[in-house]
């Protein structure tokens, strides 16, 4: 019987996502954005000259996974507190429908369409390798498969925030806070990784630094896109064992942020 | 017009005091610190250890030597750190060095004798420690090489003198026999310059006295007790005794031709080589290994600050005697030797430079081959594919492991599809929800 209702709440959603504008349009914003970062290193390299670079492909993936994974928790997190607002999780309730249920659904779904969305990445990438040869290597189909379990680790973390907020603009704006933070965070601490050692810095950018640094380690285990980045250097190391020891560390991820949103979910029940 | 004086008077006091204050000179204090010969994966760095830094950094199961001073320290505000003054103090420090870990006392160490070999001579960066008898030894017989030369350039200067008088003595008889009237050839022997002594090719240290650490990689304490008993005041130091990431693998520097004096590094086996269009390549293959930046930055030198999350490739040793291959799946397209070239000035075209190989015409002509390297030619026929560079060993007639990289060649005039490749998903979700809407409608 939860089987069951668990397949129908998942079918209801993953069809209403799967014929809406705002999921391809997610897509194409973020396949508009790898083709600007493609563009600009294609010609960053000058006639009858060489770049030497590590996957260049590497980055708009990262970007695509970004924008997809937050796309698809907004949208669960707007339906979690709508049909929190509405009343109609209350009555869902009352029927055979429980939180596990509820929250499961909503993650497969998202998982679905996030898997969908990385199909459409490799087609992307594979014309894109077609048109100017930046290479769809096996490092890409094993960062693309690795992108499959970062959107697990996305989803599961934006149903534990939502399962917090009640409102559909409290859980909006919240769930845009932290990842956006998290990001803000990871972003400034690698630019400023990447301005050299320290000789080239100023002493006030190599305080910040260390103070991002600090802070960086303070979330690496907490935010969803350090799994990311952690991925994609075990990749480029062509370590297997930290490969897989990255999905492992985001199975064990999702599954400990869906039990926290369960018990949340019990625990404050289905009322705004 | 009072208060005008009164203001530029106190102006000027403000800016000769702050001129006073700038140019205070720096505060001397004398401290202990660790003067370090550290092992750096090719050759040994020297540098100290202020009291400032808590972590001396080694690399594991290598001979490595730290030396307890004491010295005047002070700070440079312009490099931002501290310097030694070894040359107004320099005083050694009695006792014994203690290493400790994880609360244990795992070794006491003692002074020993130690030399570093340099087998390429001075300037160059490979190295080796002797220790103990074996130090003296090749100390000994550096001194003697080095005697051995001197001996041998006295001869040469006598010779020279010897030569110069020979060579006076045959202009001499020309002159004569042609004022005598003699025409044609002269049957007179020429002299022949003699050849200088070929200075001694390695170098060896003077012998010096220092605590040798050759440890495994873990975190320790260490510390010097004296003789009564009693801990050296700020002698006590941890220590970060760290390995590379990775060995394996040739690290490449790349000249190219196009632009010899910025070069680049490939070397990480995951680097790609993107070119466009065509080129000529340089390569200088190297051996490597992989290091923590942070840590092997602080093994240079304690203050220097590095990244704990970057890693960096060290170039230990350039593979010799060797060969390098661009080939294309199996198919190989180039074998190239290591040749030397030479940069030619040319007035006119746009480089302003030609790259041109090292002959015997220019070596004639008194110049040096600017650099050698293994010259791959990037051919207007290799295009739009991908090919790959790798070095194989002569003696072997193998790939060396990691040496693969792949050149890749971009179609740059496709660049600008790339924005209509991003509607693949609007073209897909039309396709899906007018189906969808059609099939609701019916």
């Amino acid at each position: 019987m939860a089987k069951k209702v668990t397949r129908t709440l998942f079918k209801r959603d993953f069809l209403y996502t799967l014929y809406s504008w705002g999921y391809y349009a997610a897509i194409f914003a973020s396949f508009l954005v790898s083709s600007f970062i493609l563009k600009n290193f294609i010609d960053g390299i000058r006639e009858e000259d060489i770049l030497v670079s590590a996957y260049p492909l590497h980055q708009p993936l990262y970007i695509t996974l970004i924008i997809i994974s937050i796309y698809l928790v907004i949208v669960s997190a707007i339906s979690i507190s709508r049909e929190r607002e509405q009343g109609t999780l209350e009555v869902l309730f009352y029927g055979p429908v429980t939180a596990g249920n509820f929250l499961w659904s909503k993650y497969f779904k998202d998982l679905l369409l996030g898997i969908i969305a990385l199909g459409f990445t490799a087609v992307y990438f594979y014309l894109v390798s077609c048109l100017t040869n930046l290479g769809f290597t096996t490092g890409l189909i094993k960062a693309l498969f690795m992108g499959v379990f970062i959107i697990s680790c996305v989803v599961s973390f934006g149903l534990f925030i939502s399962s917090l907020t009640g409102r559909i603009r409290s859980s909006v704006v919240t769930l845009l806070a932290i990842l956006g933070a998290f990001l803000a965070v990871q972003f400034a601490y690698g630019a400023l990784l990447g301005l050299g050692e320290e000789a080239t810095i100023s002493l006030p950018l190599l305080y910040l630094r260390q103070t991002l640094s600090y802070i960086f380690q303070g979330i690496n285990w907490i935010s969803p896109f350090a799994f990311l980045s952690r991925g994609l250097d075990a990749v480029v190391l062509e370590s297997w064992s930290l490969y897989l020891a990255n999905i492992v560390y985001c199975l064990i991820y999702s599954l400990i942020f869906m039990a926290l949103s369960i018990f949340t979910m019990n625990r404050r029940g289905v009322k705004a | 017009m009072n208060k005008k004086i009164a203001f530029f008077v106190l102006a000027g006091i403000l800016v000769l005091g702050g001129g006073i204050s700038w140019a205070q000179a720096p505060l001397f204090r004398e401290q202990l610190v660790y003067s370090l010969t550290s092992f750096d994966g090719s050759g040994f760095s020297k540098s100290f250890c202020p009291q400032s830094e808590e972590t001396l950094y080694f690399i594991a199961n290598f001979n490595s030597v730290v030396n307890p001073r004491k010295t005047i320290v002070y700070y440079w505000p312009i490099t931002r750190r501290y310097m030694a003054g070894f040359s107004t103090l320099n005083e050694e420090v009695p006792g014994k060095l203690e290493i400790w870990q994880g609360g244990k006392l795992i070794n006491t160490l003692e002074k020993q004798k130690y030399v570093l070999y340099y087998p390429e001579g001075y300037w160059s960066e490979k190295a080796t420690i002797y220790l103990g008898e074996d130090a003296q030894e090749y100390y000994d017989e550096y001194k003697a090489a080095v005697d051995e030369f001197n001996k041998k350039l006295q001869e040469y200067y006598q010779a020279m003198n010897y030569y110069q008088q020979q060579l006076n003595n045959f202009f001499e008889e020309v002159r004569r026999r042609r004022e005598a009237g003699e025409t044609g050839p002269l049957d007179i022997s020429i002299p022949q310059q003699p050849e200088p002594p070929e200075f001694v090719k390695f170098y060896v240290t003077e012998p010096a006295e220092g605590f040798i650490l050759n440890l495994p990689v873990g975190n320790y304490e260490i510390r010097v007790r004296m003789e009564d008993g009693t801990i050296f005041e700020g002698s006590e130091k941890n220590l970060v005794v760290f390995t590379a990431r990775r060995r394996e693998g040739v690290g490449y520097e790349i000249i190219p031709g196009n632009r010899w004096t910025k070069r680049e590094n490939c070397d990480d086996p995951s680097w790609i080589i993107h070119a466009v269009g065509k080129n000529e390549l340089y390569f200088n293959p190297f051996y490597q290994e992989e290091y923590n930046e942070l840590y092997y930055n602080k093994l240079k030198d304690p203050q220097n600050i590095g990244r704990l999350e970057k890693w960096k490739w060290v170039h230990v040793d350039p593979v010799d005697d060797a060969q390098v291959l661009l080939g294309r799946g199996e198919e190989i397209l180039q074998t190239v030797d290591k040749a030397p070239y030479f940069v030619k000035q040319v007035p006119g075209p746009e480089l302003g430079y030609e790259i041109i190989p090292y002959d015997e015409e220019l070596k004639m002509s008194g110049y040096q081959p600017t650099f050698e390297s293994y010259k791959v030619t990037l051919g207007e026929d290799l295009v739009g594919a991908d090919y790959q560079i790798s070095t194989i060993s002569r003696e072997t007639g193998e790939h060396i492991p990691k040496s693969e990289r792949t050149i890749r060649f971009l179609k740059k005039e496709n660049g600008a599809y790339l924005y209509a490749v991003a509607f693949l998903p609007l073209v897909a979700g039309a396709i899906i929800i007018i189906s969808r809407s059609y099939r609701v409608e019916k």
